[in-house]
């Protein structure tokens, strides 16, 4: 038995194109399980965001379609009316998300649109080489942050417990974390439930690691999430 | 003492050019090939913020996308300091929301465009496909001015000569760069500016009250800003319009390139013009006015006209219009979203 | 096998032989550097392009690569004149300085039978060239035996400011002031300026080329025993290590095997080893399985 990856992923496309040591990466195996243990592989519709996200626009056997920085989330919710009989995921940054983004999500949120979104906080804009983001906490160093991330410009931006005030009650909001990949699988399923079982919004942000922008080696990329994972509380979101 | 060369790269010009224009604060978003651009700027308010006066240090916003960005600029400027805006591709679209704002106010907006291919997406790389959106993106009729930069020291002019327009005919300004020139590191020698022209807040804080409005409701009392706005532009486009021509006093074909193109052409004119027939480029260094009377000029004394560019004739609408009528054979060689060496602007022109 | 007296070039870009259209162009060098992500392919470009600068050359540079951080081509233009240059990029190649074998496909169209090619001959086959002259250095073997293999560049920016004679002690500065950070202590700035000098003096290989062994290892590496299977696929490992910090028995380092990125990849000590599937749950890129031997 093959051990090794989902049975979503794409083999044709590995090794994929995420950074060594991405979280991403970590993620999406994740979610691949997720898709796995449900079956839902042929039944799915993945929209991906601009942004390291875009490197998976064949990552997995899914109809995928990469969309517009920021737009993922209004592009699945039309999707989703014009199927309602598929399930719409939604996978973006913590740029895309909470920066450009964050309108439509509070939006689709605060409609109980169907759809599944999946946020990857890694607490910077990887792709074009690590400015900071909404998620980057105070002091943090960035490309636009060369001193640290001042107060002015906020501090970490909590999404999900924003959505949660805004979203509809019976929408699934929750955080997780790449240092618990079985913990993650299991709110990424649960998140896919309460598309097809309750016709309701789900929402989960993923706290990731970027070896690469962070200029951190395996350990020391680990250990920096162990330190959002004191501000940025994992778990769902109630 | 005379002035050293330095090695720097286009996005860098720019940052310099935004300096020395006298510009106090840029707002910026990531997207590439203009974000060296957001980053060089940041750097150096930091390194200014230790000195400067509150009134003169360097400011800046990471926004949350492109359009607050645009808005930002129009905030700024309002209050009657120098700011700007660099974007590229996507980021480019949605600046045209508070563009079609600062055209209808005639607001001093100014932009730096590194462009990419097109359209969404497309390449991070290089094109010369946003000059639609420059001149004509928004929903009025374009009355904003457009340069495009051939050169790493160009860059750096152009910005400075898009805050003194913008603040002095007050009409948006758009530099193009393309992602080529932001990344190019080359060695160049700057030419600081003579003259900068003043600020002066728009709301004028006077007693009597500035009131600004840009919605009307008859057809009439808008067509008279409307016409104001285009008189104003009619009398100011020549002082505004530039060019440069290379190698045209003896010239029987005529190319017309801009930006980086036109820099690969001069290269390849060079090389034609060790042969019998002889080849002029007229560059444009503004797109929109478009400097017509010396095109019509040395267009006159030409039968064919190569319009060279890395776009489906986005250039060659705005050159065969001011050329309409003129007995002259116009032949396009357009590659969207890829650039031309000079080797194959002379093979193409070889092949024709 | 013949030796190379000093540079490739005879003198400064003056007198490059490569071109022979007008006079002026004998007064410029156009060089290709083709490599992946990650190598520092543009900051070896950037340091000996910034060093000419300083001689006062005209010079340009330009980068070219994707979207991705890593993991695909990354070609930088080098122009280096004794006149104005218009235009950074060009459609042949004097030199082109490959450096990894992937890259080759995205700059074959640069290289002609008259451009000069210097090469990587521990990771890139000899036999991939039909150019005139062809200059192998053994890179990254020499950088993984002598330092490590992350001081690659640095020992390629010493062939070059050889290659195109600058000044050797002007390049290294220039190297310094742009590496600075990376040298955490003394000892490793000076052994990085050690690295620059084997590459400055190395004697380039113009035949009995080194063997392109420092390549991933094809297919799966299978290890036995203890009662589990262990299978590591190196050209999907990237080094990235998260296997190694998250087992929770230590049974996993670094080994001499070489990976997607010709850097070592992790081995197994099957006796550490509990098949608990902690590193395979956490690979990024579905290089590792363990799993228990079925007892028949």
């Amino acid at each position: 038995m093959d051990n090794f990856s989902p049975q979503s992923w794409n083999k044709n496309s590995k090794p994929h194109l995420f950074c060594p040591g991405c979280g991403h990466a970590i993620a999406l195996k994740q979610l691949g399980y997720a898709l796995d243990e449900l079956g839902i592989q042929q039944n799915t519709a993945l929209g991906i965001d601009i942004g390291c996200s875009l490197l998976a626009w064949d990552f997995f056997n899914v109809d995928t379609v990469q969309t517009h920085h920021g737009r993922t989330t209004p592009i699945m919710v039309g999707y989703k009316i014009a199927k309602p009989q598929r399930i719409a995921l939604a996978y973006m940054g913590d740029g895309g998300a909470y920066a450009i983004g964050l309108q439509s999500i509070i939006h689709a949120a605060f409609r109980n649109n169907p759809v599944t979104v999946i946020v990857i906080n890694n607490e910077n804009y990887g792709m074009t080489g690590g400015q900071l983001s909404p998620t980057t906490e105070t002091g943090v160093k960035t490309t636009t942050s060369p001193s640290g991330k001042d107060t002015k410009f906020g501090p970490g931006f909590k999404g999900p417990e924003l959505l949660r005030q805004a979203a509809n009650e019976k929408a699934f909001i929750a955080r997780a974390s790449v240092s618990n990949p079985v913990q993650l699988k299991n709110l990424l399923i649960k998140a896919i439930k309460n598309q097809t079982e309750n016709n309701s919004f789900s929402f989960v942000e993923v706290l990731s690691i970027c070896p690469i922008n962070w200029k951190t080696d395996a350990d020391q990329s680990f250990q920096r999430l162990k330190e959002m994972e004191k501000y940025y509380p994992i778990g769902e979101i109630k | 003492m005379p002035d050293k060369k330095i090695f720097i790269t286009g996005n860098e010009a720019a940052v310099l050019g935004a300096i020395d224009a006298g510009a106090q604060v840029m707002f910026g978003y990531p997207i590439t090939p203009a974000t060296e651009i957001l980053q060089g700027w940041v750097a150096k308010a930091e390194l200014s913020s230790a000195k400067a006066e509150v009134n003169t240090k360097l400011q800046y916003l990471q926004t949350e996308d492109e359009i607050a960005a645009g808005f930002g600029v129009l905030g700024v400027v309002l209050g009657g300091k120098k700011a700007f805006t660099a974007s590229a591709g996507p980021g480019h679209i949605l600046l045209q929301d508070s563009l079609a704002m600062a055209e209808n106010l005639r607001l001093p907006f100014v932009g730096i465009m590194m462009q990419r291919g097109g359209p969404s997406t497309g390449t991070v790389n290089f094109s010369q496909q946003e000059v639609n959106l420059a001149a004509f993106g928004g929903n009025g009729d374009g009355l904003r001015i457009v340069y495009s930069a051939s050169s790493v020291s160009e860059l750096y002019e152009l910005v400075i000569q898009a805050f003194n327009d913008a603040w002095q005919y007050r009409f948006p300004a758009i530099v193009l760069g393309d992602g080529y020139l932001g990344k190019t590191r080359s060695t160049v020698l700057l030419k600081k500016p003579n003259q900068l022209i003043s600020i002066y807040p728009i709301l004028e804080e006077k007693t009597d009250a500035t009131h600004l409005r840009n919605c009307y409701s008859s057809e009439e009392s808008f067509g008279t800003v409307l016409k104001k706005n285009i008189a104003d532009w009619n009398k100011n486009k020549s002082a505004i319009a530039k060019s440069e021509t290379f190698q045209t006093e003896e010239a029987e074909i005529l190319i017309v390139a801009h930006g980086l193109v036109a820099s690969a052409a001069k290269e390849a004119i060079v090389k034609l013009n060790l042969e019998k027939i002889k080849f002029g480029l007229f560059r444009p260094i503004t797109l929109n006015p478009l400097d017509s009377t010396p095109l019509k000029e040395v267009a006159t004394k030409i039968k064919k006209i190569f319009i060279i560019e890395s776009s489906l004739n986005q250039l060659s609408r705005i050159v065969k219009y001011e050329l309409a009528g003129l007995p002259v054979e116009f032949i396009e060689i357009a590659k969207p979203a890829e650039g031309f060496t000079p080797e194959e602007i002379r093979k193409a022109i070889n092949d024709q | 096998m013949a030796e190379t007296e000093g540079s490739i070039i005879d003198s400064s870009p003056r007198q490059s032989e490569a071109q022979n259209d007008t006079n002026m162009e004998l007064a410029t060098i156009k060089i290709i550097l083709a490599g992946e992500g990650g190598q520092g392919t543009q900051t070896t470009a950037k340091i000996l392009s910034a060093t000419a600068a300083e001689e006062g050359f005209e010079v340009a540079y330009i980068p070219s690569f994707g979207v991705e951080q890593r993991g695909s081509p990354s070609i930088a233009f080098l122009t280096i004149s004794s006149n104005e240059i218009r235009y950074p990029r060009f459609d042949k190649a004097d030199f082109a300085v490959i450096l990894q074998e992937r890259a080759i496909p995205s700059v074959a169209k640069y290289v002609t039978p008259e451009t000069i090619i210097i090469f990587d001959s521990s990771t890139v086959s000899s036999k991939t060239f039909r150019a005139k002259k062809v200059f192998g250095i053994p890179a990254t073997k020499l950088a993984s035996e002598n330092l490590t293999p992350k001081s690659f560049n640095v020992l390629v920016i010493g062939v070059l400011s050889q290659l195109l004679n600058l000044p050797a002690e002007k390049t290294w500065q220039m190297t310094v002031q742009t590496l600075g950070k990376k040298f955490k202590t003394e000892e490793i700035k000076e052994k990085n300026h050690q690295i620059f000098l084997l590459g400055k003096d190395f004697k380039l290989e113009e035949d009995n080329f080194t063997e392109p062994t420092f390549v991933p290892q094809q297919g799966a590496i299978e290890t036995k025993g203890e009662g589990k299977r262990a299978i590591i696929i190196p050209d999907h490992c990237k080094s990235c290590g998260i296997c190694i910090v998250k087992c929770p028995f230590g049974a996993l380092s670094f080994g001499k095997k070489l990976g997607l990125f010709s850097m070592p990849i992790p081995e197994i000590d099957l006796k550490k080893c509990t098949a608990c599937d902690i590193c395979s749950r956490f690979c990024p890129d579905g290089a590792i399985s363990i799993e228990k031997e079925k007892l028949d």
